[in-house]
C-alpha cells in the first residue's frame, strides 16, 4: 500500500507483492487474477451507486484508487441510525452481485460525511446466499445485539433475497465449526 | 507411570507407551492398501489378527511386562468405525483384565500435542494435514480446547493425493510416489481454491483427473502438489498474521512430505516465527502420541469409565477437552 498525489488528488496504490513460498508461475496467476478481480468489483460497485473507492486505474498486479480521508467504523461509536443505513448499503453491493468475504468494521470506513466499503481483496462476484450470509455472520459477530438488529432492518427493506439469505445465516450458525471459534 | 496408548483409526494399528513424556515403544503394524484404496471391515480385520502381536512387540521393545502397565489410552475418533472400535476393544479389554485406568483420545490432538513434545514448542499454530483432515488449529487456553481456524471444505489432502495417484495406476505409497515423480515436472495452471482460512480440494482432483493421459505424469503430480500446497500455505500465513503466533509446526501424514515443509518454513521465516515437524514416525500415525496425550489426561484425572468408553467416528478436536 502507498500514497501518491497527482495534481493535487491523493490516490492510493495497492500493490500485490509476490509470495516467496510458491512457484513463480503460479504466484504471477493468482496475483493478476485477483487484481484484475478487485478492479473489476470496485468498477462493478461503483457503477452501481455503493460508495466504494473510485478506481483511477489498474496495472498487471497493482491497484489505483482514490485516497478516503477518514476513520474506520471500528475506531467509532455510532448511532443504530447509522447502522441501519450500513444495512442498506450491504445490500446494496448483495444485489449488484458482489460479496465482500471479509465485511467487518475494520473495513467500513467514514469519510466526506459518507459510509465507504472498503478493501475487497477477499471480494467475489457472485449472488450466491452462501457468501452473502456469511458477510452477514461476520457483521453479526463484530458487533453488538442492537447494532446488527438495526443493520437487519436496513438490509431487509425493499430486499427480494432477504429471507433467503437469512435462513442460509441460520444453517451456516447451526454447523459446529462456526461455534467455537473464538478466536478469529 | 507407564501409559499404553492404542491407535487404530485407519490402516495403521499402532502401539505406544510412554512412561513421564518419555516415549519408550512405538511399534506398528500397517495394512498395505491395494489399488482400491481402504476397505474399512478388511482393515478391521487385519487390525484384529495384529492387535495382540503388536501389543506384545511394544512390550518386548522396552522391556516391561503387561503388570507394569499403569494407565490405558485410545483413539475414540475421528476414524473409519471398524478401525476404531478394534482400538477401543483391545484398550478396553486390557484395562479391564489390569484394572487401570483408562481414557479415550482424540487422533488429531494427539498429532498436534506429539509433535510440540519432540520438537520442543510451546503455543504453536498447527497445520495438521492427513489422510482425511485438513486443519489450521490454535489452541484455546480458556476454551481448554483447540481452535479451528481453518479447514477444508470437503476432503483431507491426503485422501486427494492418494486418490489422484491411484488415478494415475501408480503403485504403492502414493503420496510419497506423487513427491518424487514431481522434481521432474512443469507447471500446469489447475483449480486453486481457498476462502479465507478455508480451502477445497475437490475441484483440483476432478481438474487433474481429467488431465490423465492428456498431460504428462510428471507434469501433473509436480502441479497438483505445487498447487494444493500453495493453497494450504495461503490460508496458514492468514492464521499467522491473525493470531500473531511466533511458533508454526506441521502435522499428520502428509508433513512428511520435504516440499510442503519448505514452503511453511519460508511463510513462517516471513513473519519471524519458527517453523518445526516431528520426525516421521511420529507424523504417520502411532501409538506413541496417543499415549503421551493419554499420559497427560491420566495425570490430570480425566479417566472415563468402562462403560463410557465408547469410539465415534466424527469426533472433532473442538469438541475435545485438553489441559494445555
Amino acid at each position: 500500500m502507498y500514497t501518491a498525489a497527482f495534481y493535487g488528488t491523493d490516490f492510493i496504490i495497492k500493490s500485490r507483492e509476490p509470495k516467496k513460498y510458491r512457484i513463480h508461475e503460479l504466484d504471477e496467476e493468482l496475483r493478476q487474477l485477483r487484481t484484475r478481480r478487485e478492479a473489476k468489483i470496485l468498477a462493478v460497485l461503483y457503477r452501481s451507486g455503493v460508495p466504494v473507492p473510485a478506481l483511477i486505474c489498474v496495472g498487471k498486479h497493482s491497484i489505483v484508487m482514490q485516497r478516503l480521508d477518514g476513520k474506520l467504523l471500528r475506531d467509532l461509536k455510532m448511532g443504530i441510525y447509522f447502522y441501519r443505513k450500513l444495512g442498506r448499503i450491504v445490500r446494496d453491493m448483495h444485489s449488484s452481485g458482489v460479496a465482500h468475504g471479509d465485511l467487518t468494521p475494520a473495513n467500513i470506513m467514514l469519510a466526506d460525511r459518507r459510509t465507504y466499503i472498503i478493501d475487497f481483496g477477499l471480494a467475489e462476484i457472485t449472488h450466491s446466499a452462501e457468501e452473502q450470509a456469511l458477510d452477514l455472520l461476520l457483521m453479526k459477530r463484530s458487533i453488538s445485539k442492537k447494532e446488527f438488529a438495526a443493520f437487519l432492518r436496513g438490509y431487509s427493506e425493499d430486499n427480494k433475497t432477504y429471507k433467503r439469505t437469512i435462513s442460509r445465516l441460520a444453517d451456516i450458525e447451526k454447523r459446529g465449526r462456526y461455534q467455537i471459534r473464538t478466536l478469529a | 507411570m507407564a501409559v499404553l496408548g492404542i491407535e487404530s483409526s485407519a490402516h495403521t494399528f499402532g502401539v505406544g507407551v510412554v512412561d513421564h513424556g518419555r516415549i519408550l515403544a512405538n511399534e506398528k503394524s500397517m495394512y498395505r492398501i491395494t489399488n482400491k484404496g481402504m476397505i474399512p471391515a478388511e482393515v478391521a480385520e487385519f487390525h484384529i489378527e495384529n492387535s495382540a502381536p503388536t501389543v506384545e512387540k511394544a512390550l518386548d521393545s522396552c522391556g516391561l511386562q503387561i503388570k507394569d502397565i499403569t494407565g490405558i489410552g485410545y483413539t475414540r475418533g475421528p476414524g473409519l468405525g471398524p478401525c476404531l472400535q478394534v482400538g477401543q476393544l483391545t484398550a478396553k479389554s486390557l484395562a479391564f483384565r489390569l484394572n487401570v485406568p483408562i481414557v479415550p483420545v482424540n487422533h488429531g490432538l494427539a498429532h498436534v500435542e506429539i509433535t510440540k513434545h519432540v520438537a520442543y514448542m510451546n503455543d504453536p499454530l498447527a497445520l495438521y494435514v492427513s489422510g482425511g483432515n485438513s486443519q489450521i488449529l490454535k489452541f484455546d487456553k480458556n476454551a481448554h480446547r483447540y481452535a479451528i481456524l481453518g479447514e477444508t471444505f470437503d476432503m483431507g489432502i491426503g485422501n486427494m493425493l492418494d486418490a489422484f495417484a491411484r488415478k494415475l495406476g501408480l503403485s504403492h505409497a502414493w503420496g510419497s510416489e506423487i513427491e518424487s515423480l514431481a522434481r521432474s515436472g512443469a507447471y500446469l495452471q489447475l483449480p486453486y481454491t481457498v476462502k479465507g482460512m478455508d480451502f477445497s480440494f475437490t475441484g483440483l482432483l476432478t481438474k487433474s483427473s481429467q488431465l490423465i493421459g492428456k498431460a504428462k505424469k510428471e507434469d501433473l503430480c509436480y502441479s497438483v502438489q505445487e498447487t494444493s500446497f500453495a493453497m494450504l500455505c495461503e490460508a496458514t500465513e492468514r492464521a499467522l498474521l491473525l493470531t500473531k503466533s511466533r511458533e508454526l509446526c506441521v502435522c499428520g501424514g502428509v508433513a512428511q512430505n520435504n516440499r510442503l515443509a519448505d514452503m511453511l518454513n519460508c511463510v513462517a521465516k516471513e513473519h519471524n516465527a519458527r517453523f518445526s515437524r516431528a520426525p516421521n514416525e511420529y507424523n504417520a500415525d502411532n501409538g506413541a502420541m496417543i499415549a503421551y496425550v493419554a499420559e497427560r489426561l491420566l495425570l490430570k484425572g480425566a479417566d472415563v469409565p468402562l462403560k463410557k468408553c465408547d469410539f465415534m467416528q466424527r469426533y472433532r478436536i473442538d469438541e475435545a477437552v485438553f489441559y494445555g
